[in-house]
């Protein structure tokens, strides 16, 4: 048999799923191995066909190959075939269900704290202006001015309020695209400006509580069981990779001084920003200006013996000091390395 | 300085923005947000056709009386901008279409 070429020395960044199953494709022994396990996980029952001999083998052989290591990009072209291939491999590794699952998506490598650099210079405004401006009225003023955010933002804002019948205010479908296609394509510096602005009083709170038109895209008749929500999340490789990548960048750690794994603020809120238009999207609860609480349209109601992990994930959202010290910090313009 | 003047004046037809308010396009909206309004502005004199020409002899030669009739072309937007949307002072959103030019053309 060829043997599966080596992973080359001194890769800094893994290769793309996409371009791995290239690379398997090119190697006969990859190729086949790699078939096998699909048509092992494609089968619907997973713990019946992982414990035949052959499939066990195609996961080995795959476990030294590029397809191993492979992770995916938000919003790269092919970014849902790139997460399928991705799931195919893990879903074959993972015990059963786990609570946490690592993020599919590349580690945010650079801190890239230009954003937070912008936000301090409007933070950073005289005192007599700073008392009076509005800092979400501001947020949208620096969009509008742009082109490409203006066109994207009218896009989704008109999408979501836009009533198709008296029963029906909205399309809820077609909202949370046009909302996706806003946080992908527009960069942070606009999107993060308008998510997260800091408040003083109520008129601001509400408008940054009404950034993603929550009447279309986060409210409803009734509220889930957040169990439910997250089943029903995980069954879509894209929500599934959104929400596994929000664990890994916003999961509380008491090892570090934020409480944010490897004190970056700019990783969780992209990842929280990634959850925006699926089923699973948060948002602020309420209009309040001194406390914020982060939480998804759902409910530990009904949770029966699985009450305490309904609590947990819920917690992640609603009682979470990494995302709070990442919106404040945002808010203020204070990055960690700014802090004096 | 009124040489200048009398040059800006006579700034060909093209695009021009400014930033204003929601509230001060006078559509009846009531929010703080700013909007880039872009405008029209400028003269026509070198898009002069034959048109223009034969109509204003037609006119003098009184072959035309009585009818509203426009004998030089002039300055105005060819295509709008996309939509734009914002959040009133009473937390609704809306969205206003053709509220912006995009080309601007002597028609």
């Amino acid at each position: 048999p060829v043997p599966v070429p080596p992973v080359p020395p001194g890769w800094r960044s893994p290769v793309d799923c996409v371009r791995a199953t290239e690379q398997c494709a090119a190697e006969a022994g990859c190729s086949s191995r790699y078939r096998t396990l699909r048509q092992c996980l494609a089968g619907r029952d997973r713990n019946t066909l992982l414990a035949n001999r052959e499939c066990q083998l195609a996961l080995e052989v795959l476990h030294e190959s590029p397809l191993q290591r492979c992770r995916c990009k938000r919003g790269m072209r092919k970014e849902l075939q790139c997460l399928q291939i991705y799931w195919s491999i893990h879903l074959g590794l993972a015990e059963g269900e786990e609570f946490y699952e690592a993020s599919p998506y590349e580690p945010a490598t650079s801190r890239l704290s230009d954003i937070f650099r912008l936000a301090s210079i409007f933070s950073g405004m005289d005192p007599a202006t700073a008392s009076k401006s509005n800092h979400c009225l501001d947020a949208a003023k620096a969009c509008n001015l742009n082109d490409n955010c203006k066109r994207l933002r009218s896009g989704y804002i008109s999408t979501c309020s836009r009533a198709l019948s008296a029963a029906e205010p909205c399309s809820r479908r077609k909202c949370h695209k046009a909302l996706r296609q806003f946080f992908d394509r527009v960069p942070g510096e606009f999107t993060f400006r308008l998510l997260f602005c800091s408040c003083k009083d109520t008129a601001c709170a509400e408008r940054r509580r009404q950034t993603i038109v929550p009447s279309c895209s986060y409210e409803d008749k009734d509220k889930p069981n957040c169990l439910d929500l997250r089943g029903a999340c995980r069954a879509d490789h894209l929500c599934r990779s959104r929400l596994a990548d929000f664990h890994t960048n916003c999961q509380a750690t008491f090892q570090s001084l934020t409480s944010c794994p490897g004190d970056n603020f700019q990783a969780c809120l992209g990842s929280y920003a990634g959850l925006i238009g699926f089923d699973i999207t948060p948002n602020y609860v309420d209009a309040s200006t001194t406390s914020i609480t982060i939480s998804p349209w759902c409910s530990c109601k009904g949770s029966g013996n699985m009450e305490e992990e309904c609590e947990k994930f819920l917690q992640d959202f609603t009682e979470n000091p990494c995302l709070r010290n990442a919106i404040q910090a945002f808010g203020n313009g204070t990055d960690v390395n700014v802090v004096p | 300085s009124r040489r200048k003047r009398a040059r800006a004046r006579h700034k060909p037809c093209e695009l021009r923005e400014l930033e204003v308010s929601v509230s001060e396009l006078g559509l009846g909206y009531e929010s703080d947000e700013t909007v880039l309004f872009r405008y029209c502005s400028g003269t026509c004199e070198a898009a002069v056709r034959s048109y223009d020409l034969s109509l204003k002899s037609m006119r003098s030669r009184r072959k035309i009386r009585k009818e509203k009739i426009r004998a030089r072309p002039c300055c105005r937007p060819l295509a709008y901008d996309d939509d734009v949307s914002f959040l009133d002072a009473y937390n609704r959103y809306y969205t206003v279409n053709e509220l912006s030019a995009k080309e601007c053309g002597c028609v």
